[in-house]
């Protein structure tokens, strides 16, 4: 087997698992804004007991590293889950690298669309409450719009952390190109390291750049001027 | 109109009735709860308890529903010390916005009401600009523009020129005095006397949360036999030829 050959096939072997981290990224992030919104309603409502457990499990999500999370939602879901009795399920992998990193990067963005929130002046409130438009109008009409560029930049650097983290997720099992990469190593017994990670270091910094590219794209749109 | 309630801290016990077309102007010192007074008639401040109607709708604040909130707010408009315009709006989307969001207006309808109002205040060449490209006269005058678009039976002006520079104040006095002369009912809080005492059917003059004096402009400005109120104007006054020596001397 010449260099070359190898070069190929083992560049197959990434991107054939490359779809892994992307799905992984794509869903998480999805989960993550979804839940984020809840959290940061919830957080801003001021509603007595559940704001501060929201505010809690925000600090929760924000102190512990991804990789013990991802042990958590791995091992500790089959466990709890016939405790609150939903049947014993065996959690695939693949589900608890999505619940966990996207429950890790709610608690993220949480925290960037907060303070988004509360930069839009009092005086817009004002405004809008004087001409009489509904709570949900006053919402999406007024205070979002200003609330995204605010918050754009913060969620950007977020969703990077995210795809960073994703490079934890082969610790339960699963083979994405992290995953890959170790195999690859083991199978050559460490003889081409440096030059796989390289290749991994390439394929998350094309990640990256895409994904700041495209908020960045984002960013000038809503640009207020 | 007619509205009464009773607020510990700020206003106590302040009743007052307005006529349908009537220039009410309040005046008095800082810190005396003008502002709130006028924000407590569309809700924008809470007040404790008391009673507020406008027209056939009236209303106990112990006991507002949402949609009576709703209501309130919907047969007035304010225009803000600060302007308060929407940032991400130009000057057409902000007057328009409210007529579709809340008054259900169709686009075609609310760009036509909204390019007549803007004509009005003389800002027929800016309707396509961003508030930050505006002086704040003419933000001032896209705030009215605003409030007036909406039709409502009441208009409330917070402090309008007290934050313009001085050469911008005149435009928008100028805009104010149309709106009061057009029958619109107005209630207007300023620190402009002379300006309150010429376009004014009626003065409040408040002080530490009470209604010392309400009266004709005349009464209040030059037969008041009111000590608080005399006192209050003559340091206006004084303040104001303080300036204008000021001005002379420099």
């Amino acid at each position: 087997m010449t260099l070359e050959t190898g070069m190929q096939e083992l560049l197959m072997e990434f991107l054939k698992t490359l779809p892994i981290n992307i799905i992984i990224i794509i869903l998480s992030a999805a989960l993550g804004l979804l839940f984020a919104v809840l959290l940061t309603f919830v957080r801003l409502k001021r509603i007595p007991v559940i704001s501060q457990l929201a505010d809690l499990y925000v600090s929760f999500a924000r102190s512990v590293p991804g990789l013990i999370l991802l042990f958590i939602a791995y091992f500790g879901i089959p466990k709890v889950l016939p405790l609150i009795g939903l049947g014993t399920y065996d959690i695939s992998p693949m589900h608890a690298a999505i619940i966990s990193m996207g429950f890790y990067h709610s608690g993220y963005i949480s925290e960037v669309f907060r303070p988004a929130y509360l930069a839009v002046e009092k005086s817009q409130h004002e405004a809008a409450d004087s001409l009489g438009y509904t709570p949900m109008q006053k919402f999406f009409r007024i205070i979002l719009p200003q609330m995204v560029p605010v918050a754009l930049p913060g969620y950007g650097n977020a969703l990077v952390y995210l795809i960073h983290d994703t490079s934890l997720i082969f610790a339960i099992g699963i083979v994405d190109i992290m995953g890959t990469a170790e195999l690859s190593i083991a199978r050559s017994y460490g003889t081409n390291q440096i030059l796989i990670y390289f290749i991994i270091a390439l394929m998350f910094s094309a990640m990256c750049f895409t994904t700041d590219g495209l908020v960045r794209k984002l960013e000038k749109r809503v640009a207020i001027r | 109109m007619h509205i009464s309630y009773n607020q510990k801290e700020v206003l106590k016990g302040i009743n007052l009735s307005v006529e349908k077309g009537e220039v009410v102007s309040f005046i008095g010192p800082s810190g005396t709860g003008k502002t709130t007074l006028l924000k407590c008639i569309n809700y924008l401040e809470k007040p404790q308890q008391g009673e507020i109607q406008i027209g056939d709708l009236h209303l106990n604040y112990q006991s507002l529903s949402k949609q009576d909130i709703l209501k309130l707010r919907r047969k007035t408009a304010m225009v803000f010390q600060m302007f308060n315009i929407f940032k991400h709006k130009t000057v057409i989307q902000n007057v328009m916005d409210a007529q579709i969001a809340v008054q259900k207006k169709s686009k075609n309808e609310a760009y036509a009401m909204s390019l007549k109002q803007l004509e009005n205040v003389g800002l027929k060449d800016k309707i396509n600009e961003y508030p930050s490209r505006l002086s704040g006269g003419q933000l001032q005058r896209v705030g009215i523009a605003r409030g007036l678009a909406l039709e409502p039976e009441l208009i409330l002006f917070d402090e309008p020129t007290s934050a313009l520079d001085p050469e911008l104040v005149e435009e928008v006095l100028k805009v104010i005095e149309d709106v009061a002369k057009s029958g619109m009912t107005t209630l207007l809080v300023t620190h402009e006397m002379d300006f309150a005492k010429r376009i004014s059917d009626k003065v409040v003059f408040m002080e530490n949360g009470h209604i010392v004096e309400v009266g004709t402009p005349e009464q209040i400005f030059e037969k008041s036999v009111n000590v608080r109120t005399r006192q209050f104007l003559k340091k206006i006054y004084a303040e104001q030829d303080q300036q204008k020596l000021n001005i002379k001397g420099g």
